[in-house]
C-alpha cells in the first residue's frame, strides 16, 4: 500500500530522513513481511545445506580418539607444514604477480587487450583437464617439458614430480597458472575504479612510473588487496583438484595438503571420523581468517 | 635517457612480458591439443610436436564409439543442466537476499550477510561426507539436484556480497520514487533492481556457471550412474584404464572446455563490471 | 564417546529437514530388486562378461538387478561413504576389497555373514581361496566367511621380448635364479643405453599408491623369506630375525636399481596403471605385474600379444627353490544393511557354480585365474599351450607346481592398515630419495606395523 502522507521530494537531507524513518515505520508490518518473504529460500538453503552438514561434520569429527591417530601419522606434521607452504606461497606470489599483471593490463593498445583475452583462458577452462594436462606435462620421462628439453640438451630435465619439494613447487606453480587470470581482473577493475585526475594531479607534481604506483596506486588498492588475500587463503585452503590431480599427494605421501589428506584418511584409510578430524584441525587458522574478513568487509566499505 | 628511447624501452619491456604471458598461458593447453591430436601409441612417445597429427579422437568422442565414451553426450548434457541450474538457482536467491539485505534493509541483514561468510569456514571439500549422508537423507541420491544444491549452497554467499556491493551504486531514491507511485517491493524488485544490476547478475551467472562446469568431489560422490554422472566424473574413469587412450581423454577434455569458454567470451566485459563495481574507498 | 545429546541433534534436523522438504523417499521394490556395485573392468569385454552373467540371471529367476560400475579408486571410497552413512547396496565387488574393505569391515562386524554362500561350493574352492575369505570377526568374536571368492591373481613377469633381443641376448638366457634374474635387465638396460635409446630395465612399481607396489615389495619379502610375518591365527612376527632379515633383503634389492638409474624415476608415483603405460610406451624392459592385463589388453594386436610380450612366472628362490606365490583372492562381500540380502546370495550361489564362474572368467579374456581347481581342469581354455601367457599365469596359481599362499589380511585385518598407509611404499621411498639405510627404514615400518597390530588384539583360537 503506498503511503498517504505528503512526502515532497526530498530536497534537504534533514527533512527527508525523519520523513522515511516515519514512513518506513508506518510500512514495517507489510515490508517486513517482504523481507522475510526475500530471505526464505536463502533461509532455507542455509539450514539444509550449511548448518546440517556442518553440524553432522562437527559430530563426526567429535571422536578424541580420531586425533590421538591423526596426530599418529607420520605425514600428519608433514602435511601441516606443505598446507602453510602453499599458502604462504601460493597465494602470496600469485597476488602479487596479479598486481602487477593489472597494471600491465592498463597499457592502451588493441594488443593488451587480445592477450588479456589469451591470459583468461586457465580460469575459463575446466580444472580437471588442465590439471591433468599439467600432470602429464611435467612427468619425468615423457612429459612436454622434459622432451623439450631432451631435445634441446640432450640432457634428463628435472624429475618435477618425483622428488618431494619439486613437486611442491610444480603444485604451486600449477595453482598460480590457474587462478592468476581471475585475481588480475578484479585488482585490473579495482585500477580502473581510481580517476584519472588523481594520476593527472601526482604527474603534475612529478610522480610517474615506480613513485606513482608507490604513492597513488598501491594506497587505494590496499584494502582490496587485503580483503583478496583473505578470500584467496580462504578457498585455498580448502582446494582439492589442484594437489589431487596435480601431484596425487606424492611421491610417497609428501605432498598432501589438509583438504586432500581429509580425503585420503577417509576414504584410503576407510576411516570418515578421522578424515572430518584432519579438515577440523585447519579451524583455528581458518575462524580467525573468517573473522577478519567479515570485519574488513563491513568497515572499510572494499568493493570486491 | 630521451622519453622517445625511454618509451621504446618501455615497450621493449612490454613486448617481452606479453610473449611470456603467452607462453606460460599456453604451454598446458598446448600439451592438451598435443595429446589430443596424437595417435595412441605416440602419445607416450617423447614428442614435442606430434609426429602424425590427427583430428581421430574427436571423431570417437563425438560418435561415442569408445566404451568410456558411451555416455559422452548425455553427459555433456549432466554437465550443461547442473551448470544452468546453478546460475539461475545462484542469481535469483542471491538477488533475492542481497535484495532484502541492501534495498528493503531488513533488521537482521547484517546476521545474514555474516551467516552467509559462516559457510566458507569449512570450505567445500571439507563436507564431502556429510553432504553424501544428507543426500542420501533427503532422497536425493544419484540425482542431478544432490550437486546443484550443494553447488547454489557453495555460490550464494559469494554472490550475495557482490550483489550487496554492487547495489550500493544504485540510488536509493529510486526505490523511493517507485514506492511513492504504489509500487510494491515485488515490482521494484523486478523493474528497477534486477535491470540495474544487469552486469553483476551477468558477472555473478557466469561465475556460478563455471564453479559447477569446474566441479569433480561432489559429482563423483553423489552421482553413481552412467546416465547420470558429469563429463569430470567421466574423465576419472579414464585415469585408471590400462588401455589408456589418453589422447581420447583429452579431446573429450577440450570439447568439455568449449561451452565454459564461449560464455566467458560472450559475457567478458560484464565480469570485470560486475564482479567489482565500485570503487576502493577506506 | 558420542553423546545421545548430539546424536539426538543431528536425527532431529534430519528428521525435520526431510519432513519440510516433503521429497519423495523412492521406495525400493520390496525385495525383488539386488542392487549390486561393481568394480570395472580394464577393458570392455570384462564388463561385458559381469552384464552378461547378470542378464542371465535376470532370465532364469525373474528377480532384476541394478548393476553399476565404479572404476577401480573411485569404488572404494563409494564403498566408505556407504557404509559410513548405511546407505549400502547389496553385493559389492571391489578389485581392492580383500586389502582393505572386508578385512576391516569384517573386524568391525559390519558384513553379512556368507558360509552359507561359500559352502554351497566348498568343495571347489582351492585351499588359499578359503584362507582367504575368512575373517575375524571381533563383535562376534570368531572367525567366518565374510567373502565370497570369485577369482585370484598374483605376481608374475612381463617382458618385451625385442627389446631383449636388441640388447644382443635371447629370451634363454635370462637367469633363473632370482638375485641373477633381476640383476640381467640392469645389463639389458646398459646394453640398449649404449645404443643411444632412452630406457629403463627394471618397471618396478614403487609408489604408496593403488597396489601394484605392495604387491610387489610383499612378494619380494615372501621369496627371500619373511612369509611368516603374519602366522594364519592372526599373530605377527616383527621381532623373528628371519622376518627381518628377508625385509631388509627385499628393500634393498628394490631400491637399489632405483638409486643407480634402472629404474624410471617416475616409478615413485606410479599407480596401478602406469606400469602398465610405461611398458606399452616401450619405457621399461619389464615389469612385474599382478595380472596378465597387460598382454590381454593387446589382444588384437596378434603380433605383440603372441611374439613380443612375453609372460613369465617369477623365477626360482634365492635359493634356487620355487618361491611361494602370494595369491590375492578376489571376493565379493554383502554389507550389513542391504536391503535384499536373500536376493543377494541367491545370485551369488548362482555366479559361483564353476560353469557360471568359468564362462565369466573366460569372457574376461582371462585377465582373472579362476580359484576352483576343477576349472582349469575341465575347461582346456585355461592351460591352452597355444595361448602363450594364460597358462603361465594359470599354472603358477593353481598350487600344484608351485606353493600358493593367501594374503595376511585375511589372519589378521591389521595387515590391511598396514598396507593402507602405506608403510611399505615409505619405507622405499625413506630408502629411494630420503637417505635411509634399508636396515634403518626396515625398522621404522615394523615399528608401525606392531603399532597397527596393537590396535587388533586376535585371540588364539
Amino acid at each position: 500500500m503506498a503511503s498517504t502522507s505528503t512526502l515532497t521530494t526530498a530536497t534537504g537531507a534533514k527533512r527527508a530522513r525523519p520523513r522515511r524513518a516515519s514512513w518506513y515505520a508506518g510500512l514495517l508490518g507489510s515490508d517486513f513481511a517482504w523481507g522475510l518473504a526475500f530471505v526464505l529460500p536463502y533461509l532455507a538453503v542455509f539450514l539444509l545445506f550449511v548448518i546440517y552438514p556442518v553440524a553432522y561434520g562437527l559430530w563426526l569429527g567429535s571422536d578424541p580418539r580420531s586425533y590421538t591417530k591423526l596426530f599418529a601419522d607420520p605425514i600428519y606434521i608433514e602435511t601441516i607444514i606443505n598446507t602453510v607452504i602453499y599458502l604462504a606461497v601460493g597465494v602470496n606470489v600469485k597476488l602479487f604477480l596479479a598486481l602487477l599483471l593489472s597494471g600491465f593490463f592498463m597499457r592502451p593498445g588493441w594488443w593488451t587487450k587480445t592477450l588479456l583475452l589469451v591470459f583468461i583462458l586457465p580460469w575459463a577452462v575446466p580444472a580437471i583437464p588442465t590439471f591433468i594436462s599439467w600432470h602429464w606435462m611435467l612427468n619425468g620421462q615423457w612429459g612436454l617439458i622434459n622432451n623439450a628439453i631432451w631435445d634441446l640438451f640432450q640432457t634428463d630435465g628435472p624429475p618435477w614430480l618425483d622428488v618431494a619439494h619439486l613437486a611442491m613447487g610444480s603444485v604451486i606453480v600449477a595453482y598460480i597458472w590457474k587462478w592468476l587470470p581471475f585475481w588480475t581482473v578484479i585488482f585490473l577493475a579495482g585500477r580502473m575504479a581510481i580517476p584519472k585526475e588523481l594520476y593527472e594531479a601526482g604527474a603534475v607534481d612529478g610522480a610517474t612510473g615506480f613513485r606513482r604506483f608507490v604513492h597513488i596506486t598501491f594506497p587505494l588498492m590496499a584494502n582490496l588487496y587485503i580483503v583478496c588475500t583473505l578470500l584467496s587463503t580462504i578457498w585455498t585452503l580448502g582446494d582439492f583438484n589442484t594437489v589431487h590431480f596435480v601431484s596425487g599427494g606424492g611421491p610417497a605421501l609428501q605432498t598432501h595438503v589438509l583438504a586432500t589428506l581429509g580425503i585420503r584418511d577417509a576414504f584410503e584409510l576407510a576411516d570418515p571420523n578421522m578424515g572430518m578430524a584432519a579438515v577440523i584441525t585447519a579451524l583455528p587458522l581458518l575462524i580467525p581468517l573468517v573473522i577478519f574478513l567479515m570485519r574488513k568487509l563491513s568497515t572499510s566499505e572494499v568493493h570486491l | 635517457m630521451s622519453t622517445v628511447a625511454r618509451r621504446r624501452l618501455g615497450n621493449a619491456g612490454a613486448g617481452l612480458v606479453g610473449i611470456l604471458i603467452l607462453i606460460w598461458t599456453l604451454l598446458p593447453l598446448y600439451n592438451m591439443v598435443l595429446v589430443a591430436v596424437q595417435q595412441k601409441e605416440d602419445v607416450f612417445a617423447t614428442n614435442v610436436f606430434p609426429p602424425h597429427p590427427t583430428l581421430e579422437s574427436f571423431y570417437a568422442v563425438f560418435e561415442e564409439s569408445y566404451w568410456y565414451l558411451a555416455n559422452f553426450w548425455r553427459q555433456m548434457g549432466n554437465s550443461a543442466y547442473i551448470g544452468v541450474a546453478v546460475a539461475l538457482l545462484t542469481l535469483a536467491i542471491g538477488s533475492m537476499t542481497s535484495y532484502a539485505i541492501t534495498r528493503l534493509r531488513i533488521r537482521l541483514g547484517w546476521l545474514l550477510t555474516n551467516a552467509a561468510l559462516v559457510t566458507y569456514v569449512i570450505p567445500m571439500s571439507f563436507l564431502a561426507i556429510p553432504f553424501y549422508r544428507i543426500m542420501k537423507t533427503y532422497g536425493l541420491a544419484d540425482n542431478a539436484w544432490a550437486v546443484i544444491l550443494v553447488e547454489v549452497t557453495f555460490a550464494t554467499p559469494y554472490a550475495i556480497f557482490i550483489f550487496s556491493q554492487y547495489s550500493a551504486s544504485i540510488p536509493h531514491e529510486l526505490d523511493e520514487a517507485a514506492r511513492i507511485d504504489g509500487a510494491s517491493p515485488l515490482q521494484i524488485f523486478f523493474r528497477i533492481y534486477l535491470p540495474l544490476m544487469a552486469p553483476a547478475l551477468v558477472a555473478i551467472g557466469t561465475y556460478a556457471l563455471l564453479l559447477a562446469w569446474n566441479e569433480y568431489l561432489y559429482a563423483f560422490l553423489l552421482l553413481s550412474s552412467d546416465s547420470t554422472i558429469t563429463v569430470p566424473v567421466a574423465l576419472g574413469k579414464f585415469l585408471n584404464s590400462d588401455e589408456a587412450p589418453w589422447n581420447y581423454l583429452m579431446a573429450a577434455s577440450i570439447v568439455y572446455a568449449l561451452p565454459p569458454l564461449v560464455i566467458y567470451y560472450i559475457f567478458r566485459r560484464y565480469m570485470s563490471a560486475g564482479l567489482t563495481m565500485g570503487g576502493v574507498k577506506g | 564417546m558420542r553423546s545421545w545429546h548430539r546424536r539426538g541433534l543431528v536425527a532431529a534436523f534430519g528428521l525435520g529437514a526431510a519432513m519440510a522438504l516433503t521429497l519423495p523417499i523412492p521406495a525400493r521394490a520390496a525385495g525383488k530388486t539386488v542392487v549390486i556395485w561393481w568394480n570395472q573392468g580394464f577393458y570392455q569385454a570384462e564388463d561385458q562378461a559381469m552384464k552378461d552373467s547378470v542378464a542371465a540371471w535376470e532370465k532364469a529367476t525373474g528377480n532384476k538387478v541394478e548393476l553399476t560400475f565404479s572404476n577401480g579408486s573411485d569404488l572404494p571410497a563409494k564403498v566408505v561413504a556407504a557404509l559410513t552413512t548405511g546407505e549400502v547396496p547389496d553385493i559389492v565387488y571391489a578389485d581392492t576389497g580383500d586389502f582393505l574393505l572386508i578385512p576391516q569391515n569384517a573386524w568391525n562386524d559390519k558384513l553379512v555373514d556368507v558360509s552359507d554362500v561359500v559352502d554351497s561350493q566348498k568343495s571347489e574352492y582351492n585351499k588359499a581361496a578359503l584362507e582367504a575369505g575368512r575373517y575375524y570377526d571381533n563383535v562376534t568374536h570368531k572367525r567366518s566367511y565374510y567373502g565370497v571368492p570369485l577369482k585370484e591373481q598374483a605376481l608374475h613377469v612381463e617382458v618385451w621380448k625385442p627389446l631383449v633381443e636388441e640388447a644382443g641376448y635371447k629370451m634363454s638366457d635370462i637367469p633363473k635364479q632370482w638375485d641373477k634374474y633381476f640383476d640381467f635387465f640392469e645389463d639389458v638396460q646398459k646394453k640398449l643405453r649404449a645404443k643411444g635409446k632412452r630406457i629403463y630395465g627394471l618397471g618396478y612399481s614403487l609408489a604408496t599408491k593403488d597396489s601394484d607396489s605392495t604387491y610387489l615389495f610383499n612378494q619380494f619379502l615372501v621369496a627371500y623369506g619373511g612369509g611368516g610375518i603374519v602366522t594364519p591365527d592372526g599373530k605377527l612376527h616383527a621381532d623373528d630375525p628371519k622376518v627381518r632379515e628377508a625385509a631388509i633383503k627385499a628393500l634393498d634389492k628394490l631400491t637399489k636399481p632405483y638409486k643407480e638409474g634402472f629404474v624410471p624415476p617416475g616409478a615413485i608415483n606410479w599407480g596401478d596403471p602406469d606400469n602398465n603405460n610405461a611398458f606399452y610406451a616401450r619405457q621399461i624392459v619389464m615389469t612385474p605385474n599382478a595380472t596378465i592385463s597387460i598382454a590381454v589388453a593387446q589382444m588384437e594386436k596378434t603380433e605383440q600379444y603372441m611374439h613380443e610380450i612375453v609372460t613369465q612366472q617369477l623365477p626360482l628362490g634365492p635359493d634356487g627353490k620355487p618361491v611361494t606365490s602370494l595369491v590375492a583372492v578376489k571376493q565379493a562381500f554383502i554389507p550389513k544393511g542391504a536391503k535384499n540380502v536373500e536376493g543377494a546370495k541367491d545370485f551369488l550361489k548362482s555366479f559361483i557354480q564353476p560353469k557360471n564362474l568359468d564362462n565369466y572368467l573366460k569372457q574376461a579374456r582371462g585377465r582373472w585365474t579362476p580359484v576352483m581347481p576343477s576349472i582349469v581342469k575341465s575347461d582346456p581354455y585355461w592351460l591352452d599351450p597355444s595361448d602363450p601367457h594364460r597358462h603361465v599365469s594359470v599354472s603358477q596359481q593353481i598350487g600344484d607346481n608351485v606353493p600358493i599362499m593367501p594374503w595376511f589380511m585375511s589372519f589378521n585385518p591389521a595387515y590391511a592398515d598396514v598396507n593402507a598407509e602405506q608403510i611399505w611404499g615409505k619405507a622405499e621411498a625413506n630408502v629411494m630419495t630420503g637417505g635411509m639405510t634399508p636396515e634403518k627404514a626396515v625398522d621404522i615400518a615394523l615399528g608401525q606395523i606392531k603399532a597397527d597390530f596393537a590396535k587388533y588384539p586376535v585371540p588364539t583360537e
